[in-house]
C-alpha cells in the first residue's frame, strides 16, 4: 500500500525530492511518501501561506471557520466516509496500535472539535469570540481585537494519531497561516485533514502546509523560525531546548514538553460495589494508546482504609488489564521496547528479594504488568506500554512531598474521590504543579477547551490590539458630523 | 571431595573433551542447574518466582536466564563470597553499583580461556610476541579482561611481550618501537586490547602520519566495543583503518566478545565481513529470545542473546544479556547493545525524567 503524506499549497513547482517511510503492520505494510522541500521551495511555501493568510484567511469570519472545521470533523466522524475508512485502515499499520483502539480513540477525540465544542473553545479563551473578527468593546472602556499571527509553525511529535489537530485547529481559529511539521512516527493524519479542509473550502488552499524534514536540521529550522511569528513545539525537553536555541527573540515559542500523569483513589470510592468500576476506568486510561500520551497514568496512589485495599485494587487492575488484552491487544513492541520493558520488570522482580510484600503481577507474555509497591512510596515514570504501579497511601500529605519536586513534568491527575475531597485535593495538587484534574477513565480524553499544560489554546497565539478609550473620545471631535 | 570441587572437576573434564553432543551438554548443564539451585538462595528464589524448579527444567533451554543486572543486586555465588579468590566487576554501573561475579578460584575460567584462545586466536602458533593495550592485572584486580590478557601473555606470549600502557594512556613511543622492530625482524606480532584503546592508537598514528606493514602471521585482538568512548566510528571503518595502519589483513583482526558475567569468551574468524559471525567453544551455548516471552525467536530474526556457560559453575550458568543478535548455523551475529527507547508519544521516558531529576537533592 502506498500513501502520500503532507499538504502543499500551489507554489508552481511539481518536482520534489520524495522521502519514503516504511511501516510494517501485523497484516499489511504501507509505504508513506512525503515531499522533502529544499530551502528555496520551503521559502516559497512560507511566502505563499503568509500571503494567503493575510489576504484570504483573515477575511473569513470566525463562524465561517468554525463551520468549515465542523464539516471536516463530521466527515471524519462518519464511519462510512472514505476519509474515515482510510484512517481506520492505515493508522493501525503506521502506529501499531490496535485498530479498535484507534477507532474508539479517533471518535472520542474528534468529537471535541465539533461546532459547539469549538464555540466553547473560543468562549473559554476569549470570552467574546467576535474579538477575532472585529474590535469589540471592553468592560474597562475602549475596544480590542485579537489578531492572529501571519504564520504559526507547529513542530509535532509522537505517534498518538491525530494529536496534531489540537494546535492546528487552534491556529485555524485565530486565522493564522499554519505550517506543520509531521513526526515520522505518524506522518499522515494532519495532511489528510488539510486536504479535507480544502475539499470543503477551496479558498483555503494556500492558507496552510503540512511538511516534513528531519528534526535537527539547524539551518532549515533557523530560517523557518525567523519567518514565523509563533512556533508551537512538542517533544522532549532536550529537543525543545535545541528548537529554542534556533529561535530569534522576536518569535514566540510555545513549548509543550513530555509530561507524566497519575491517578489518586480515595478510600471513599473503595467500597465493594463501586471499586471495580473505578478500577475498570483506570485500566482504560492505561490501555488507551498504551500510555504514550502526556495525560496517560504512570502510577495510581490508592488510599488505605477502604473496603477494597490498595493491594486488592492492584489485583483487580491486573484482572482488568488481562481482559483488555483480549479485546484490545497491545501494540506490537520493537526489540528495543521489549528489552526496556523486560528489564524494568526484572528490576521489579528482583526488588521482591528485599521487599517480599510487594507484588509483581503480569501474564506469561508480558503484555501488561502491575506492580504493587508498599515499601517505598515514590514518584517515577513507568516504562509505559501497559505497565502500571499501584502504591498505597494514608493521607495526601504523605505523597505530595514525593511528587512536588517534579512539578515541571506534571500534568493530569485522575481522581476518584467524594466532592469534598475532590476540591481539597485539587487545591493541593494544583499547588505542586498539576494542571488538570479529571475522572478516572477520562484521563486520556481531555474536554474541549481544556487548558493544555495549564495554558490557553488561543490566547497564547494571538496579539491583542487595543483602541484605548482616549483615542475613541479624541476621534469624536474630528467627526464630520460634529456640531 | 566437597560438592563444589566435585562439580568443578566434572566441568573441567567436560571442557577437556574435543566436542560435545547436545545430550552431553544438557546433562552437564542440568547437573549445574540443580547444584546452583540448591546452593544459591537468591537464585533459587528467582527460579521459584519464574516457576522453573528442577522438576520443570528438562533441558538447558529451560534454565531460567538471570538478567545481567541481577549481578548488581544480589550475590550469585554457590560458595562463600567472602572467600572468593577473584571478584570480577562490571565497568557499567547502576547508581554507582557494579555487577559482581565471584570466582572461588580461577581454575575453570583459566582452563576455558586457555583452550579457547589457543584454538581461536593462536591457531597453529605456539607463542607470539604480544603487545597489550590494556592495564595490567595488578592495576585492575577486578577486571576480568585484565586477567584474560594476563593469561594470554603468560601462556602464549614470548619473553619479549609487553604492556604498552603508562599512566597517561598508550605508551606510544614503546608501541612505535615494537611495531618498527616487528617490521625489521619479520617476527610476527600480536596486538591485543580494548577496542577503544585501538581507536586512540589509530588517532595517534594518523596524527603522526605513520603506517606499518606488520609481518605475515601478525594479528590483532580487540574487545569491548568503543561506543561512547571515542569519536563515532562504524565497525567497517574501524577495521579498515586498523588494517591500513598496521598492514594486518582484516581476516586476522579478531574480535573477542566476552562479559564479566561469563567465564568463557566468543570469537569471530576475522572481520572481513561486518557484522562478523561470533561463536564459542562446545561448553557454551547461545539462544536468541524475545525478552518478553522468553521464547526463542525464529532463526534469522533479531532477539536478545541468552548464554549458557558451563564454565560458570559457581554463579549461574545461564544469563540474559542486553545484547541484540541473530542466530545463524554456526554461531550468531552480534548487533550491539540495546539502545534505550524514547516514548513514542508525549509521555515522558524514564531517561528524560531521570536527567530532569538529577538536579534535585534526594
Amino acid at each position: 500500500m502506498k500513501e502520500r503524506a503532507g499538504y502543499l499549497p500551489d507554489i508552481g513547482v511539481e518536482e520534489f525530492e520524495i522521502k519514503t517511510l516504511s511501516f510494517q503492520g501485523k497484516e499489511a505494510a504501507v509505504e508513506v511518501e512525503i515531499p522533502l522541500l529544499n530551502r528555496e521551495q520551503m521559502d516559497k511555501v512560507i511566502e505563499k501561506v503568509k500571503k494567503a493568510s493575510t489576504e484570504t484567511f483573515k477575511s473569513f469570519s470566525v463562524s465561517d471557520i468554525v463551520h468549515i472545521i465542523d464539516q471536516a470533523i463530521a466527515r471524519l466522524l462518519d464511519r462510512s466516509s472514505p476519509h474515515r475508512q482510510k484512517a481506520e485502515t492505515i493508522l493501525p499499520i503506521v502506529t501499531g496500535y490496535d485498530a479498535e483502539i484507534i477507532r474508539l480513540g479517533l471518535t472520542s477525540y474528534l468529537k471535541t472539535f465539533r461546532k459547539h465544542e469549538l464555540q466553547r473553545f473560543l468562549v473559554e479563551d476569549l470570552g467574546n469570540p467576535f474579538m477575532l473578527d472585529d474590535f469589540q468593546p471592553r468592560v474597562k472602556g475602549g475596544f480590542s481585537k485579537a489578531m492572529g499571527p501571519e504564520l504559526i509553525t507547529h513542530i509535532w511529535s509522537g505517534n498518538v494519531p491525530a494529536l496534531p489537530l489540537w494546535s492546528l485547529i487552534s491556529g485555524l481559529l485565530v486565522k493564522a497561516g499554519n505550517i506543520g511539521k509531521v513526526p515520522s512516527s505518524e506522518p499522515l493524519f494532519s495532511g489528510w485533514f488539510a486536504h479535507l479542509l480544502v475539499e470543503i473550502e477551496p479558498k483555503l488552499a494556500d492558507c496552510f502546509a503540512v511538511v516534513w524534514w528531519k528534526g535537527g536540521d539547524e539551518e532549515r529550522e533557523r530560517s523557518i523560525f525567523t519567518q514565523s511569528d509563533v512556533v508551537v513545539g512538542y517533544g522532549g525537553n532536550e529537543s525543545l531546548q535545541s528548537l529554542q536555541s534556533r529561535m530569534p527573540v522576536t518569535t514566540r515559542f510555545l513549548p509543550f514538553g513530555h509530561k507524566i500523569s497519575f491517578g489518586m483513589v480515595s478510600q471513599s470510592s473503595l467500597d465493594t460495589r463501586k471499586a471495580w468500576q473505578s478500577v475498570h476506568r483506570a485500566a482504560l486510561d492505561v490501555i488507551r494508546f498504551d500510555q504514550q500520551g502526556c495525560y496517560s497514568p504512570h502510577i495510581f496512589y490508592v488510599q488505605d482504609g477502604g473496603n477494597v485495599s490498595p493491594r486488592e485494587f492492584a489485583r483487580f487492575m491486573a484482572h482488568e488489564l488481562e481482559n483488555f488484552q483480549t479485546t484490545y491487544p497491545r501494540r506490537g513492541l520493537s526489540i528495543e521496547e521489549s528489552v526496556s520493558l523486560s528489564t524494568w520488570r526484572q528490576k521489579e522482580e528482583m526488588n521482591l528479594f528485599t521487599h517480599p510484600h510487594n507484588e509483581v503481577l503480569g501474564n506469561q507474555t508480558g503484555d501488561w504488568t502491575v506492580v504493587y509497591e508498599e515499601s517505598d512510596i515514590h514518584f517515577a515514570p513507568s516504562c509505559l506500554n501497559r505497565v502500571i504501579k499501584v502504591m498505597p497511601f494514608n493521607k495526601i500529605d504523605d505523597i505530595l512531598p514525593v511528587i512536588a519536586p517534579h512539578r515541571t513534568f506534571l500534568q493530569t491527575a485522575g481522581i476518584a474521590a467524594n466532592p469534598e475531597e475532590l476540591f481539597k485535593w485539587a487545591e493541593q495538587l494544583g499547588k505542586i504543579g498539576v494542571t488538570r484534574i479529571t475522572a478516572l477513565g477520562s484521563m486520556t480524553s481531555p474536554e474541549a477547551g481544556w487548558h493544555h499544560d495549564g495554558r490557553f489554546n488561543l490566547l497564547d497565539l494571538v496579539t491583542m490590539v487595543d483602541i484605548e478609550s482616549s483615542a475613541k473620545e479624541a476621534s469624536e471631535q474630528f467627526a464630520p458630523y460634529i456640531d | 571431595m566437597k560438592p563444589h570441587q566435585d562439580i568443578v572437576q566434572q566441568v573441567a573434564q567436560f571442557i577437556q573433551k574435543d566436542r560435545s553432543e547436545e545430550t552431553d551438554f544438557n546433562e552437564m548443564a542440568l547437573r549445574l542447574y540443580s547444584y546452583q539451585y540448591q546452593s544459591n538462595l537468591p537464585y533459587r528464589t528467582f527460579c521459584m518466582q519464574k516457576g522453573k524448579t528442577p522438576r520443570m527444567v528438562k533441558t538447558w533451554r529451560d534454565i531460567p536466564p538471570v538478567p545481567i543486572n541481577a549481578f548488581k543486586e544480589v550475590t550469585l555465588s554457590c560458595t562463600d563470597s567472602e572467600k572468593a579468590a577473584a571478584i570480577f566487576m562490571t565497568s557499567g554501573t547502576t547508581q554507582g553499583i557494579k555487577g559482581k561475579h565471584y570466582h572461588p578460584d580461577l581454575q575453570l575460567f583459566d582452563q576455558s580461556m586457555i583452550a579457547n584462545f589457543k584454538e581461536r586466536f593462536m591457531k597453529k602458533t605456539e607463542k607470539i610476541r604480544m603487545g597489550i593495550l590494556f592495564p595490567t592485572e595488578q592495576t585492575m584486580p577486578n577486571s576480568s579482561l585484565a586477567h584474560y590478557l594476563a593469561l594470554a601473555v603468560n601462556e602464549f606470549g614470548t619473553d619479549g611481550s609487553h604492556y604498552l600502557m603508562n599512566d597517561s594512556g598508550i605508551d606510544i613511543e614503546r608501541l612505535l618501537e615494537e611495531l618498527r622492530r616487528a617490521e625489521e625482524t619479520g617476527e610476527p606480532y600480536a596486538l591485543l586490547g580494548a577496542s577503544f584503546s585501538f581507536v586512540h592508537m589509530l588517532e595517534e598514528l594518523e596524527r603522526m602520519g605513520k603506517t606499518f606493514a606488520l609481518p605475515k602471521g601478525s594479528r590483532i585482538l580487540d574487545t569491548g566495543g568503543f561506543k561512547n568512548q571515542s569519536k563515532e566510528l562504524s565497525l567497517t571503518d574501524f577495521y579498515r583503518l586498523l588494517s591500513d595502519a598496521l598492514g594486518v589483513k582484516r581476516s586476522n583482526c579478531i574480535n573477542m566478545y566476552g562479559m564479566t558475567e561469563l567465564s568463557t569468551q566468543f570469537y569471530d574468524d576475522g572481520n572481513e565481513q561486518i557484522p562478523s559471525v561470533k561463536s564459542g567453544p562446545h561448553w557454551i551455548r547461545t539462544r536468541v529470545i524475545n525478552p518478553l516471552t522468553g521464547n526463542e525467536v525464529p532463526k534469522g530474526e533479531r532477539g536478545v542473546l541468552v548464554h549458557c556457560d558451563l564454565g560458570n559453575a559457581n554463579s549461574v550458568t545461564t544469563i540474559l544479556t542486553e545484547d541484540v543478535g541473530v542466530e545463524l548455523d554456526h554461531g550468531f551475529l552480534l548487533l550491539g547493545r540495546v539502545q534505550g527507547t524514547e516514548a513514542k508519544g508525549c509521555s515522558i521516558a524514564a531517561e528524560e525524567f531521570l536527567n530532569g531529576a538529577k538536579g534535585l537533592s534526594e
